[in-house]
């Protein structure tokens, strides 16, 4: 695997940048950036959020120009004005979001655009063929798009760019769509892609992810290289360091701060999805005040359902909802946060903020009927401005002012202004999902002392999260939801990572009762390592257009929909 | 300069000093120019001295934003101090009418120079390169047809500033601004209202017919029928919301069939074995609605008009302040707001969408019934067949131009019905200039208008994240 070293003498790099410097007005994002990229290697780019990893790409795939700085590929200086001009040079690139038609077949798909590479008929379609045979893809060329699932689509997208004649991939965070299953076949694929002599360069920031596949690996922070490591050589805490510059916070909880006074009980819950399909299923769980409870899943299991049922979004088919003893279940969204349920929404887009107003008015979003937010039947401006005040100073939110639009901060800016807002008017519950996505190391560490101070405080907590390390870190209980229904309850103490990770499959439940940390509550369906045919898989952005069930009757086109929670800084 | 001059100049003498200056230029040379003229001479004098002398307390800005922001500005005082001193012209002598408002002008130069955000500078200059444009335009089509466009630009401006014309396009500018208030209100939810038309007309045949049916006190007698108007316009496009949220009917779609079927309706009901009644030869309509229901007009006398200002132009202006607090003061106005944003973030914040869409709706409808009400109490006093259709969708053009803000609306509205009005002359010329080259005018400002607004946005957008960007570059630095 680390055999790059030896053939960087023989061959020029595939693509070398040197000295690579791009500012945007007021900001260095990139700056002395070098990086040599081995032909026939996997190259991974890691970095946090807002390092500087997009801006990278998107200059060596033609999108923007740097304002110093060379790129050569296979030892030839080039000039990258267009991605036109980058897939002349061999660059193709796989974004994170795709870029497909559902309504048309892979063979469309493949074609659009590129109509004068093979036609648009049998000769395409051969080629198509070959390629997917070269490379060990499986596509077949006659599919409709809108049959495949979402690690089919990525191969889509990959044998695009290959079949306009690439052979350095850059492949844009390709996981953070996938279940792990699907995450190694595309290893698999990758591989297969080396083996034939293709370079590809691999952006991600899931470092168990990288060291199993990269060859070489490029860290980068606060917009520059920092270091170039074989993965053989570095754990995956030390790359955890160099990437953050520093300790990564820990989540953990000091003593327990349960008490016995239950604030939010879920009993029997019934969620359905528009086709009558149960989401949510015969799921029964308790919140006590102090208490945070952690839901553990591979996304699309439910989680969204269970949330949007509790915060009043989606009616519940079947069960009740009880907050500190009263009946909840019936109660519309806004009875339900008057009440005292702060929500912290998985997709900040969707659902957490309206980007094109200043970020006071974010502040009264979602608290619009409650001081200090309204006064009566009006908003009270002055003194949502100050709260907002307040919260950008306790929360770090990077701005330099209340009034400028939420859009113009970066997405773990608007994150901690979400959580700030949720925090505030001394909410008795809190619906967390993905609290600290996408945020700073420094704003994780300030949004989970938050937490904790709360929860000392009395406030429950349901926490919902993809960061495993979170999750155990953070929970005073834990369950794992698969399928809408609760399958195991795992101790926080004592469980790891890797058992929690195999019961959110479904597998693997009995490997830990030896030890009795990963306790399953009901029968594992056996088959259940197979999540691809999740049907109702909320984040999958490629379905973006399908209609919303939790909002039917959207008027217009809402033109968030489009957005992905997992943004980047903008600059 | 000290710290407490700087201190001093910042406060309100910075605004009272560029004022008195401008209007003392502009009396002296009122003795030797046209008082117009002096006036422009005078306020743009007034602005240049204050850039050169006095603290402009902006935040530092690229090149190209302080050009815009210092042009709209200028702008603003020039426009400012015109109409002051025009319409004060009507009352007082010449020199005095303009030097107030070259005081006007004067002051409010620099001070919205201080002030205006630099969004906004953009939205107008966007909206004035707009104007330019389509003016031009029009201007290569008279060129193109053989016209002269200076001479047909002249003839139009020229009977356009006519009393008599003066008070019609006021006029006509009130119906339009209830019109496009009606629609901006769908457009805030995005929601599209096609259906402002049908809704005004349903709404004015009934409420005619209400108003002419009996006698009642007077002040009682209006409120009736202004209450009659909004209910059955509020109701006809509450049907559009309604199938909207039930049966998941685009408005659009809806609206459109509503508007066909109120032709229907209206059709129907003004016959003479129903709503109507014999009016003279020839001509039908809904009982006359008596004196005590009338709202007598403004008289223009003053002016040196012959007509009367409808005295429900008040109306409107109720209207659009009432438009301006609902949407920015109240918790409904807000949760109208964040729904047209984001259906679902509004619907995670506790707004139930369902409701919003119906509600809107039925606001949108109340005061597009409220549309045919000025012209109905203010000068017909029946609904005949000659009431004027086609305003809903002059309000769609209009609420477009003047990008939903109650005063962006207002000054479309105006102009709108200035440019209707000013074409009138044209049919007069010999040979005649068609006067359709207005509604080329209209048509082209409110493409580019969408255009360019939406590219200006754009910019503003990316220009307040470079804003932000170097803040806490700044920041980063020094941490």
């Amino acid at each position: 695997m680390s055999g790059t070293q030896t053939g960087r003498g023989a061959a020029p790099p595939a693509v070398e940048l040197r000295g690579i410097t791009k500012r945007f007005p007021g900001v260095v994002a990139n700056h002395d950036i070098d990086i040599e990229v081995a032909a026939g290697t996997v190259h991974a780019i890691v970095g946090e959020n807002g390092a500087g990893k997009s801006t990278l790409m998107k200059t060596l795939y033609g999108m923007h120009r740097p304002d110093e700085g060379t790129i050569a590929v296979n030892g030839a200086r080039v000039d990258l004005n267009s991605p036109a001009a980058a897939i002349g040079h061999g660059i193709g690139m796989v974004h994170q979001h795709f870029m497909l038609a559902d309504n048309l077949t892979v063979l469309e798909n493949v074609v659009l655009g590129a109509e004068r590479e093979h036609g648009i008929g049998a000769a395409a379609r051969k080629r198509i063929r070959a390629l997917s045979e070269q490379y060990g893809l499986g596509v077949d060329p006659d599919r409709l798009m809108e049959e495949l699932g979402v690690g089919d689509r990525q191969r889509v997208e990959i044998l695009k760019v290959l079949y306009r004649g690439a052979n350095i991939v850059i492949l844009d965070e390709p996981t953070a769509v996938l279940v792990p299953q699907e995450v190694e076949e595309l290893f698999g694929n990758l591989r297969e892609l080396k083996r034939e002599g293709l370079t590809v360069i691999f952006i991600s920031h899931k470092l168990d992810e990288v060291l199993g596949v990269a060859d070489t690996i490029t860290v980068i922070r606060r917009g520059t290289t920092v270091d170039t490591v074989a993965p053989a050589d570095v754990t995956a805490r030390e790359l955890a360091t160099l990437m953050v510059g520093g300790e990564l916070p820990v989540p953990e909880l000091s003593e327990s701060t349960v008490t016995d006074e239950v604030m939010l009980r879920v009993e029997g819950l019934r969620v359905e999805s528009a086709d009558g399909r149960a989401a949510v299923d015969d799921l029964s769980l308790s919140i006590r005040r102090g208490e945070i409870v952690g839901i553990a899943g591979v996304e699309g299991n439910g989680q969204s359902e269970l949330i949007e049922a509790i915060m009043g979004m989606r009616p519940a088919a079947r069960g009740s909802l009880t907050l500190g003893g009263v009946d909840i279940t019936a109660w519309e969204t806004r009875r339900i946060r008057e009440a005292g349920v702060g929500y912290v929404p998985e997709d900040r887009h969707r659902h957490g903020i309206l980007l094109e107003s200043p970020l006071w008015e974010n502040r009264v979003l979602g608290h619009q009927t409650r001081r200090p937010s309204a006064n009566g039947v009006w908003i009270d401006a002055a003194a949502a401005k100050a709260d907002t005040r307040r919260i950008v100073d306790a929360y770090d939110v990077r701005t330099p002012g209340v009034d400028v639009l939420a859009d113009a901060l970066s997405g773990g800016n608007q994150q901690k202004l979400i959580v700030g807002r949720e925090m505030s008017g001394e909410p008795r519950v809190l619906v967390a999902a993905h609290p600290t996505r996408g945020v700073d190391v420094g704003a994780q560490a300030a949004i989970w002392e938050h937490l904790r101070r709360a929860r000392a405080q009395g406030l429950a907590v349901l926490l919902v999260s993809a960061d495993l390390d979170e999750l155990i870190g953070m929970s005073d209980s834990l369950h794992v939801i698969l399928r809408g229904r609760l399958v195991a309850e795992a101790d926080p103490a004592t469980v790891t990572p890797e058992r929690l990770g195999s019961a959110m499959t479904g597998a693997g439940l009995d490997e830990g009762t030896g030890e009795g940390t990963v306790e399953s509550v009901e029968e594992g369906t056996g088959e259940g390592a197979d999540q691809s045919d999740q049907p109702d898989r909320s984040d999958q952005p490629d379905r973006s257009d399908r209609p919303d069930p939790a909002a039917p009757d959207t008027p217009g086109t809402p033109d968030t929909g489009t957005q992905r929670p997992d943004d980047e800084d903008p600059a | 300069m000290t710290n407490t001059a700087t201190g001093f100049l910042r406060g309100p003498y910075g605004v009272a000093a560029p004022a008195l200056l401008a209007a003392a230029v502009t009396v002296l040379l009122d003795f030797a120019l046209l008082a117009w003229a002096a006036l422009l001479i005078g306020a743009a004098a007034a602005f240049i001295a204050s850039l050169w002398l006095l603290p402009s307390g902006r935040p530092a800005e690229p090149a190209g934003m302080r050009v815009v922001v210092t042009a709209s500005a200028l702008a603003s005082g020039l426009i400012a101090g015109l109409l002051t001193a025009a319409v004060l012209d009507l009352w007082l002598i010449e020199a005095v009418a303009y030097g107030i408002g070259a005081l006007a002008g004067g002051a409010v130069g620099p001070l919205v120079h201080r002030r205006i955000p630099a969004t906004l500078a953009l939205a107008m200059v966007a909206v004035a390169a707009a104007v330019v444009l389509s003016l031009l335009v029009t201007a290569v089509l008279l060129t193109a047809t053989g016209v002269d466009a200076l001479f047909t630009f002249s003839q139009m401006l020229g009977y356009g500033v006519q009393p008599d014309s003066l008070v019609k396009v006021l006029n006509d500018g009130t119906t339009f601004y209830l019109s496009a208030v009606a629609v901006a209100i769908g457009f805030k939810m995005k929601l599209f209202n096609i259906g402002v038309d049908g809704q005004y007309r349903l709404a004015a045949l009934l409420a005619a017919a209400v108003g002419g049916q009996w006698v009642l006190p007077p002040v009682v007698h209006q409120v009736v029928v202004i209450v009659v108007a909004v209910a059955v316009g509020g109701m006809w496009a509450g049907i559009a919301g309604y199938l909207k949220v039930t049966r998941g009917v685009s408005e659009v779609i809806s609206t459109i069939m509503l508007n066909s079927i109120a032709t229907g309706i209206t059709a129907y009901l003004l016959h003479t074995d129903r709503l109507a009644v014999e009016l003279g030869t020839n001509n039908i309509g809904t009982k006359p609605i008596p004196e005590s229901g009338q709202v007598p007009g403004i008289p223009t006398g003053f002016m040196g008009a012959n007509t009367e200002i409808y005295g429900l132009v008040f109306l409107a202006i109720a209207v659009g302040v009432g438009y301006w607090v609902l949407l920015n003061r109240t918790r409904f106005g807000f949760d109208l707001r964040a729904t047209g944003m984001s259906a679902t973030a509004a619907l995670a914040s506790g707004v139930n969408v369902k409701k919003m869409v119906v509600w809107s709706m039925v606001i949108s409808g109340g005061v597009a019934g409220l549309v045919g009400v000025p012209q109905l109490l203010g000068y017909s006093h029946h609904y005949a067949q000659d009431f004027p259709a086609g305003l809903g969708f002059i309000g769609i053009g209009i609420a477009l131009l003047g990008r939903n803000h109650p005063v962006g609306i207002a000054l479309a509205a105006l102009f709108w019905a200035f440019l209707n009005q000013s074409s009138q002359i044209l049919d007069f010329q010999d040979p005649p200039i068609p006067k359709e080259i207005a509604v080329v005018t209209q048509a082209t400002i409110v493409l580019t208008v969408v255009v360019v607004y939406e590219v200006v946005h754009r910019w503003g957008r990316r220009y307040e994240q470079q804003l932000v960007g170097a803040e806490l570059g700044r920041a980063g630095v020094s941490a």
